[in-house]
């Protein structure tokens, strides 16, 4: 009996994945003219490209492949179903109606933030199953691994009749998302906004990209990172020069990302006032990780920045990044080049510093934005606000963190959190125990979702001062530190005036008049900009504010 | 100070006091003579709403209206300036008095020989619901006082923002020799989302900023001659502009006096048109009584 | 709608009355007056019922520092004590 050939055994294929989509792909060939198919046909070719259990990934950060989810939120659940989502910012009432359909059961995301009361309830009544929290790095690197989708719905702003892409300034994560489809014999659907004959620039080339359909309107974008000077508060004006003081200048901060806020905003708009009173211009806050947001602007045009790379891009703001091809990352043709796997690459290992804020924190430090009733996820967060321990170069800032003098030892990235005690309606920001905790275990989360560790976080800034929490030695002392800026907070009450005098003594605490910071100075009028008419003029007329923003 | 590589519009915007910042009294201030700021009826006199703590709102302890003698260009003056962060503004018992009594004042001072002007500047949604009898009560003699006193000397009307100047103070404004506008401030009777919870939001998106903008925005009514004069937010410019107002002295003719010029604006327009505010703009330029 | 008082022992003297702030939402306004005793009075008018306790951790923080007798009439309109802190701080100094 020779061993050759034992007919019960048939031989392993091993392009299987190849196979399928070639399959799947003629099912819709009738449709198609080359790689574009006609808007009509989407829920139909959504119906027949994908399969029960696929992992779609649905593109949606700032900007949302939304026509392609609003068309897969209308397939029929007996064809399509228990597919299992991959997405990074649950964003959209259609997102949820894939769910509530029964199109899809699973989900694994980064963030949710409008929909986070949604989608805590879906979970709750079973008609979301979530796979993981992640920081959106995590998730696109995952991609790779063991989330490797069968399909990607991505949004893309023109293409050409061959099929090539430009992303523009939103380019974002699609070339990630696509990469991790296209090379894995995934399939890769496209909207784009418009068909046209030549693209500004190639971002994603024809060989790439199997179904391109033209949308039924221009994919939904977010201006996620824009903030009115406006509503910028006095206190948010004293934590901010408290940070240039305390942290950029005692640190000499060169490189760094500021989370969304107003409290960061603020920073911004100080540089060219406060900034330069201090004689720091040219000495901090040259290379940016950002999106080009408008509050950026004064500094900017105050010759502060050298360099800005991007997330995504922020609307309203193209003809001045036109203008500024020194500062921002453009293409040939003049837009941004944005990418968010990227951005957040250079946020962990290319940054001194981090710096964001959280709806609650507990006496150790550890912060979340997810509180009872809410899922929201943490976006790029933990990514930006976690201490790289593989990288290798200094510098000044990364140096300064050094408490030991071990032989081995280390720099540190700055990860600073900056709060207020209280948020309105009187709701403290220091808790006992998060909420997150009671949330985790509810939703049977393997672990409470965390989003920084109060043993990352290095300083913590509120508006009674700043606790220098890499200096503490220990737990006690790091729990110490917090109170002494938590205010009246039940943790902030735990506070006794000899330990806080101890801490300031030692340099773990400071308050402002400790940093040569007087309160009384801390006003609106000392802001560069206090309107969002003021960005205009600050950018020379180039800045155009989307419409809820422009009241004159 | 800052890099000298910047324009001069942003110099001039590092430089300058913004107006639409300040609360009232320092509007008031603003707007007097160096050192002749004397309050009436200030915040320590505790002359507040009785009607607010019955239904269980915080008064302010000047109802939101600050009243200001002193001098204008060297000449004697009054200033009424409403907080707009207060209430929105909104005219109740104490304040309405506190506007009428003031203005009352300066028609007897002028009666008497001593002309005394008056600015009135206006951050208002109207009358205060929870007051809203005594309020509209009050807005009736402050119109009263109005027309009596602007025989005398001019009264201005300056509306900032954000608040903006609407319902009754709207009319009051109408009833000023001369109103003056920033670009940021809005001027109109009723307010956006009161027409939208009424009409619909087929026929106003009240959320919608720069349509708002451009029917009620100080560029729109300074364009169809509803304002007098346009000035940017700066405090010392504004400061200026109404002592430029004095100087020109009373008007010609009042615009509510004006009724056939307004009447013939009226008559220009085809009610069957959706007009646009550059039309409005266009057409109106026209119809003139110069 | 609350109100409040709180008294303090005080070994200084005010020195003039001071007014700050607007009664906005998240906002408060503040009045100090020389007070004749040796003590400090504070009245808190606030819209926000129920906050008693934190009302009464801000003060007791605020007057370990501040020794002057006065009169203090706070209007709040749900300012955070952060908030709060500020304008004591801003009515003591006597600033607008």
């Amino acid at each position: 009996m020779s061993l050759a050939t034992t007919p019960e055994i048939a031989p392993r294929s091993w392009a299987n994945r190849r196979e399928g989509k070639r399959r799947k792909l003629a099912q819709i060939e009738p449709w198609m003219n080359g790689k574009i198919l006609p808007g009509r046909y989407i829920i139909e070719a959504l119906e027949r490209l994908l399969a029960p259990g696929d992992k779609v990934v649905i593109e949606s950060a700032q900007k949302a492949a939304d026509f392609l989810s609003r068309s897969l939120a209308k397939a029929n659940p007996k064809i399509l179903h228990d597919l299992h989502i991959i997405i990074a910012a649950i964003s959209r009432p259609d997102h949820l109606a894939i769910f509530e359909q029964g199109i899809a059961r699973r989900v694994d995301f980064s963030f949710a933030g409008p929909q986070s009361l949604r989608v805590a309830q879906m979970v709750e009544d079973g008609q979301m199953e979530i796979g993981s929290f992640h920081t959106y790095v995590e998730l696109s690197a995952r991609m790779f691994v063991d989330l490797i989708p069968n399909a990607v719905l991505v949004c893309a702003q023109m293409a050409d009749r061959e099929g090539n892409l430009y992303t523009g300034a939103n380019t974002e994560e699609t070339p990630a998302i696509i990469e991790a489809a296209a090379f894995r014999d995934g399939l890769v659907i496209v909207q784009v906004n418009q068909l046209v004959d030549t693209l500004p620039r190639v971002d994603i080339p024809a060989g790439w990209v199997d179904v391109i359909v033209e949308a039924d309107r221009p994919f939904a974008m977010e201006p996620i990172q824009t903030r009115d000077p406006g509503e910028i508060k006095e206190l948010q004006v004293l934590t901010a020069m408290m940070v240039i003081r305390g942290i950029y200048e005692r640190h000499q901060v060169i490189s760094l990302n500021h989370g969304v806020g107003f409290d960061t905003a603020a920073v911004e708009l100080l540089l060219p006032t406060y900034g330069t009173q201090l004689g720091l211009r040219g000495k901090i806050c040259r290379n940016w990780v950002l999106n080009p947001q408008p509050t950026l602007i004064p500094a900017i045009e105050s010759g502060w920045v050298e360099s800005v790379h991007s997330f995504g891009n922020e609307a309203g703001m193209e003809q001045y990044i036109a203008a500024r091809p020194d500062i921002f990352f453009t293409g040939r043709d003049g837009s941004l080049r944005s990418n968010r796997v990227f951005c957040q690459l250079a946020g962990l290992y290319a940054m001194d510093l981090f710096i964001g804020s959280t709806l609650q924190m507990d006496g150790d430090a550890n912060s979340s934005t997810v509180t009872r009733g809410r899922i929201a996820g943490f976006g790029g967060a933990p990514n930006l606000g976690s201490d790289a321990s593989g990288r290798r170069h200094s510098t000044p800032a990364w140096l300064s963190l050094i408490t030991s003098d071990s032989p081995t030892v280390r720099g540190r990235k700055l990860v600073v959190q900056v709060v207020q005690t209280f948020k309105a309606g009187g709701v403290p920001t220091f808790v006992e125990s998060l909420d997150a905790v009671e949330v985790g275990k509810a939703a049977n989360l393997p672990i409470a979702p965390v989003m920084i560790y109060g043993d990352e976080i290095s300083h913590l800034v509120t508006e009674e001062g700043i606790a220098y929490l890499y200096k503490a030695e220990g737990i006690e002392e790091r729990r110490a530190a917090v109170s002494a800026v938590a205010g009246v907070t039940s943790v902030g009450l735990k506070a006794t005036a000899k330990r806080t005098a101890e801490l300031r003594c030692k340099g773990l605490v400071a308050f402002p008049e400790d940093l040569g910071v007087r309160p009384s100075e801390a006003t609106r009028s000392l802001l560069s900009a206090r309107s969002m008419k003021d960005l205009v003029t600050w950018s020379g007329g180039l800045y155009q504010p989307p419409a809820r923003f422009r009241s004159w | 100070m800052i890099a000298p590589e910047l324009t001069e519009e942003v110099l001039a915007l590092t430089k300058r006091r913004s107006y639409i910042e300040l609360g009232a009294r320092d509007r008031a201030l603003a707007l007097l003579d160096p050192g002749t700021f004397r309050e009436l009826l200030g915040p320590f006199d505790r002359v507040e709403s009785p009607w607010l703590p019955m239904q269980g709102i915080v008064p302010q302890s000047d109802d939101g209206c600050v009243v200001a003698k002193g001098k204008v260009d060297g000449q004697p003056a009054v200033v009424i300036a409403l907080e707009g962060k207060f209430q929105g503004g909104s005219i109740g018992e104490v304040c309405g008095m506190k506007i009428a009594t003031a203005l009352a004042l300066a028609r007897e001072d002028n009666e008497r020989g001593k002309p005394t002007r008056a600015v009135l500047s206006i951050e208002s949604g109207g009358v205060r619901l929870q007051e809203a009898n005594l309020g509209e009560l009050v807005l009736a003699e402050i119109y009263a006082e109005m027309v009596a006193l602007r025989k005398h000397t001019p009264i201005i009307a300056l509306i900032a923002g954000m608040t903006g100047c609407f319902g009754g103070m709207s009319l009051a404004a109408g009833l000023a020799s001369y109103v003056v506008m920033t670009p940021e401030a809005r001027l109109s009777m009723n307010g956006p989302e009161v027409i939208e919870q009424e009409a619909g939001v087929d026929e106003i998106d009240s959320r919608d900023k720069p349509f708002i903008w451009s029917y009620c925005g100080g560029r729109q009514r300074y364009g169809t001659r509803l304002a007098d004069v346009l000035v940017e937010d700066d405090a010392e410019v504004i400061a200026a502009s109404v002592r430029d107002l004095f100087r020109r002295g009373l008007p010609a003719e009042v615009r509510s006096s004006q009724h056939e010029l307004f009447l013939d604006r009226l008559g220009a327009l085809d009610p069957n048109k959706q007009w646009t505010a550059n039309e409005l703009r266009d057409v109106w330029k026209d119809v003139s009584h110069d | 709608m609350e109100k409040l008082s709180f008294e303090y022992p005080a070994s200084a003297k005010a020195s003039r009355k001071a007014h700050v702030g607007v009664v906005g939402s998240g906002d408060l306004e503040i009045l100090l007056e020389p007070s004749d005793d040796a003590k400090a009075h504070v009245t808190v008018l606030t819209s926000v019922t129920g906050f008693q306790s934190t009302w009464k951790a801000v003060l007791d923080r605020f007057f370990e520092r501040y020794q002057g007798a006065a009169r203090i009439d706070i209007h709040d309109f749900g300012a955070t004590p952060g908030t709060v802190t500020m304008r004591l701080q801003q009515v003591v100094e006597g600033n607008k």
